[in-house]
């Protein structure tokens, strides 16, 4: 029988677009669906944040259509059903546009260390081990040449001195550039904590590897330290999904936006090949292909599972939703250190992400920031203050705000989250404006993650004193934590059936011709920041979706039937 | 000062430090000079969109423009100072002279001039020049978007500056290691005490090739045609201005600086250069100089000494002269581009002429060095009181702040 493509891909943002990218150079009749769409283009989105009045994720990336027919978490606060606080919240977002959240990431990507893939087996077996902790079903080896290819893909900046060999992780090729320079506050920190210890762990401050050019790299400008990076690159500098969109399209893929997946149907034969969608103007129609890959992020995606009833013998499809906690600490350092220039964070300590304490608590990495006290304000909080409360003005007030803005320091760290079964994405009974159900969502915080959140506010407070830095704000509340906008889980990866969604090579166990790319299917999650993961994963998975395509020859190409040329509006 | 060598024409064997030594110098000459007019370029594009002539979705491009610009022009910096890594190791010292603006094209194996013109297409055209690999993409159409109507459409010929790399790489696999290294490891730049974390510790041959490598393959010496390069930044500039034009007609990046200025005649300029004939952008132009010429020195002495046990005043050199470029350097050449060039040309605005004026080597001694320095720190603070006792366009007041800060605390 032919069908319209040989292969859909459900969701053109990274992991989608690279998987079409490949499949698409492999010869593949490809389709990418998107919800959202390419508008507004990256000038206007410039524009668009300049003058918000409030400086939000979404400030660039508004577009009614997208906002109203095909919301998200970023565009609609009431987009999560989830218990309101003080009920613990899931606070990490995502956009819904071609090209995906890496509009707005920051960009760092550590890969994993080789003690990630291994949890259970290097740290489990105690009582304050949480059960969802298991082994990926592959290595840190098996995974590390597609993280090569990830790097080279999005075009990584950073140092192999640093990087090669990190807690037992080789790497077998160099970065693709050498690592964006890090700031003055980064030399400036790294002078007075290097070699000192907190509870016997050395600090060692290293630059933090990055989707960014340090060089012109494909065609894209070296970044230009605009600082804004999240939520916008006004330069491109900054690797995003949207760079592998187009070169899926200048390979011969099709991307049809605007065009929302809302149920897939199961064959007799337990495949999938018939995709519905939606479009904006409320046309139902449907579009087959003979594999079909989902790559809609880790909440669309097993929303959509659910949604379709499918992949989902295992019961996990929504299950084990992650992210990083996140907290930032503040002070005030007794030096100049010139924040808001360059990246908003170009250096980190990674020291602290493993170690025998895994099996009681989580490991966690350390950002050293240049953007000050923005998350508290700053510069405006600061102007306000001044201004209003110790009414100076003119040089008097520049004076008085230079003083205090060039002294700010923010940490941050990020934490590993514990797998749970009982956090989750489940169907809302509320929906949008295309009757698609909202996601609903439980989270609360594993004690295993609580654990390592505590410690690293110990371990950030006692740089700050390393640093001599006063008006120290560690935060009210030890369990207060923000979204890393990390989401990860909820179609786990593993050999068992019963218990996970898709296998080792991102086939659904359920399904033989569905594949998950995404950060869905991260069994665990360690500590680093989890896109270049991600890519890496989904290149490999695109290998072996081209092996099986190729091994079945595509009907479709075989009697020649024509693809469609795009979506009825 | 003899005429340099010319590389190009049959193949040459480097046999000796002398000749090894040489190419370095002229290496390093042309690095240096090539970083001045980029950064002639650079300052010259509009940052305001008071300034008129764009809109502000042009306003985006013409930004990345100067991004671009500045960064392409910090890796010649990081190549000068990897050519004077590769001179130290082998017994010589950095060489930071150059003669002053203009400079004929004939003066090098280039064959096209090395000057300081505001950014537009013709500045872009000899830019590519510079950049120019050894081979070039034939879809690249380079003889057209080189040539334009009216102006001289024969094939441009010339040597590239890979060929001179390729000597100077021949010379340091050709002569025995260990008779060559005989600089002390000392002397040697590292990360550790500048702030140019991809500079290259040369100490050996391998060493050596690595460091010619990094310059080659960023910019002027590549081989293959690449968009990565400076020549495929550029090339993809002209086009993107090019298009630019044609499409609108009000649209002016640049502001109207004037060609080569100079602070004055006489005070080591040639006599092709401009002299500004307004006395303000004068008196800032000469302090440029001057500042310019400081850094220079600064730099020069912390590759040069051996810093065993010095450590911390190299550093501190180094951090002076790093500073300067952002602080001082970049914002006063930026302002100067917003003064009036006087009487002699009507329309048009002054510029830095980067001028190398006659000044005293810092001797080898730590002490004295740093004396000398924090003299002329502070003279150059007083010059900067003194112009900032009359209205000034904001970013050279500031740089002049920045001077007198820096002064201050040295």
């Amino acid at each position: 029988m032919a069908r319209d493509f040989d292969v859909v891909v459900i969701g053109a943002g990274v992991a989608g677009a690279m998987t079409a990218y490949r499949l698409a150079q492999d010869g593949a009749r490809v389709l990418m669906l998107e919800a959202g769409s390419r508008n507004p283009a990256r000038a206007q989105m410039v524009g668009a944040y300049a003058t918000a009045a409030a400086k939000t994720l979404h400030s660039p990336y508004g577009n009614p259509e997208t906002d109203s027919m095909a919301p998200s978490p970023d565009s609609s606060a009431s987009y999560y059903d989830q218990p309101p606080a003080p009920h613990t919240q899931y606070k990490s977002t995502y956009e819904r546009r071609t090209g995906g959240s890496t509009w707005h990431w920051l960009g760092h990507t550590p890969r994993m260390l080789r003690s990630d893939f291994k949890m259970k087996t290097l740290y489990g077996g105690s009582r304050d081990f949480p059960p969802g902790m298991v082994d990926w079903p592959i290595t840190y080896d098996d995974l590390e040449p597609w993280y090569c290819e990830a790097e080279h893909e999005m075009g990584v900046a950073g140092s192999d001195a640093e990087w090669d060999g990190l807690s037992g992780s080789p790497r077998s090729k160099p970065f693709p550039m050498s690592m964006i320079w890090p700031s003055y506050s980064d030399d400036w920190i790294a002078q007075r904590i290097n070699g000192k210890k907190f509870q016997g762990t050395e600090y060692l401050v290293r630059s933090t590897p990055s989707a960014r050019n340090s060089q012109l790299y494909d065609g894209r400008p070296p970044c230009a330290g605009n600082s804004i990076c999240v939520p916008l690159c006004p330069i491109g500098a900054k690797y995003d999904g949207a760079v592998h969109v187009a070169k899926a399209t200048a390979a011969g893929a099709a991307l049809w936006e605007q065009c929302v997946v809302n149920k897939l149907d199961q064959d007799a034969d337990g495949s999938v090949h018939t995709i519905h969608f939606v479009t904006y103007g409320g046309v139902q129609q449907t579009v087959t292909a003979n594999l079909v890959v989902i790559a809609a992020h880790a909440i669309e995606t097993p929303k959509l599972l659910l949604m379709s009833g499918i992949a989902n013998s295992s019961g996990a499809v929504g299950r084990y939703l992650m992210d990083h906690l996140s907290k930032s600490v503040f002070g005030l350092a007794p030096d100049k250190l010139f924040p808001f220039r360059g990246p908003p964070s170009t250096s980190g300590l990674e020291s602290f992400r493993d170690g025998d304490f895994r099996k009681r608590r989580a490991g966690f990495r350390v950002s050293l920031n240049n953007d000050g006290w923005s998350r508290k304000g700053a510069p405006y909080a600061e102007i306000i203050d001044l201004v209003g409360n110790q009414k100076k003005i003119g040089a008097e007030l520049q004076a008085a705000l230079f003083e205090r803005v060039t002294r700010q320091v923010r940490l941050s760290c990020s934490v590993e989250v514990a797998p749970d079964f009982n956090n989750q994405v489940q169907l809302s009974g509320t929906t949008d404006a295309l009757n698609i159900p909202h996601p609903k969502i439980t989270f609360m915080p594993p004690d295993y993650s609580y654990r390592g959140l505590s410690q690293a506010t110990k371990t950030m407070a006692d740089m700050l004193r390393l640093l001599g830095a006063t008006g120290v704000d560690l935060g009210s509340d030890d369990k207060a934590y923000d979204g890393a906008g990390h989401i990860m889980g909820t179609c786990r990866m593993g050999d068992n059936p019963k218990t996970s969604v898709v296998d080792a090579q991102c086939r659904t166990h359920d399904h033989r011709n569905v594949f998950i790319v995404g950060s869905a299917v991260f069994p665990t999650v360690g500590s680093p920041n989890p896109t270049l993961t991600l890519a890496a994963l989904a290149l490999r998975a695109a290998k072996d979706i081209a092996r099986q395509l190729g091994a079945k020859p595509s009907s479709a190409k075989s009697s020649g039937g024509a693809k469609p040329k795009g979506p009825r509006r | 000062m003899n005429k340099p060598q010319k590389v190009s024409g049959k193949p040459r064997k480097v046999g000796s430090r002398s000749d090894l030594l040489k190419l370095l110098c002229e290496a390093a000459e042309l690095e240096h000079g090539i970083a001045c007019s980029y950064l002639y370029a650079g300052f010259s594009l509009k940052r305001e969109l008071a300034e008129g002539g764009m809109t502000w979705q042009e306003q985006q491009t013409v930004r990345r423009w100067a991004s671009q610009i500045y960064f392409i022009a910090s890796q010649e910096m990081l190549h000068l100072a990897l050519v004077w890594n590769l001179t130290t190791a082998i017994g010589g010292t950095p060489y930071y002279l150059r003669p002053n603006f203009p400079q004929a094209s004939k003066y090098y194996p280039l064959n096209a001039a090395l000057a300081l013109e505001p950014f537009g297409p013709s500045s872009l055209r000899r830019f590519i020049q510079y950049e120019r690999p050894q081979s070039v993409k034939p879809e690249r159409n380079l003889k057209s978007l080189l040539t334009v109507a009216g102006e001289d459409a024969a094939e441009i010929e010339f040597s590239s500056i890979g060929e001179l790399y390729a000597l100077i790489e021949s010379g340091f696999r050709g002569i025995g290691e260990q008779e060559l290294f005989i600089g002390s490891p000392d002397q040697q730049m590292t990360p550790a005490l500048i702030h140019f974390p991809n500079i290259v510790a040369v100490t050996n041959q391998a060493s050596a090739v690595k460091a010619i490598e990094t310059i080659t393959h960023q910019g002027e010496g590549t081989r293959i045609d690449r968009d990565d390069s400076h020549f495929g930044a550029f090339v993809a500039m002209l086009k993107e201005l090019l298009d630019s034009k044609s499409r609108g007609a009000g649209f002016a990046p640049a502001r109207p600086a004037m060609v080569n200025p100079s602070s004055g005649l006489g005070l080591g300029y040639g006599a092709s250069a401009n002299a500004i004939d307004e006395p303000r952008a004068q008196q800032a132009a000469g302090l440029f100089d001057s500042a310019y010429s400081l850094m220079l020195r600064m730099l020069a002495w912390s590759f040069q000494v051996e810093n065993s046990g010095i450590e911390a005043q190299v550093k501190e050199f180094c951090a002076v002269a790093i500073d300067f470029m952002p602080r001082v350097i970049l914002p006063l050449g930026e302002g100067l581009m917003l003064m009036p060039a006087g009487k002699k040309y009507p329309g048009k605005t002054a510029g830095p002429g980067f001028g190398l004026t006659r000044h005293v080597m810092l001797p080898g001694e730590a002490k004295n060095a740093r004396k000398l320095c924090g003299e002329r720190l502070q003279e150059l603070a007083e010059i900067a009181a003194a112009l900032l006792e009359n209205p000034l366009p904001e970013p050279v007041a500031r740089s002049c702040t920045h001077l007198q800060q820096i002064a201050s605390h040295f």
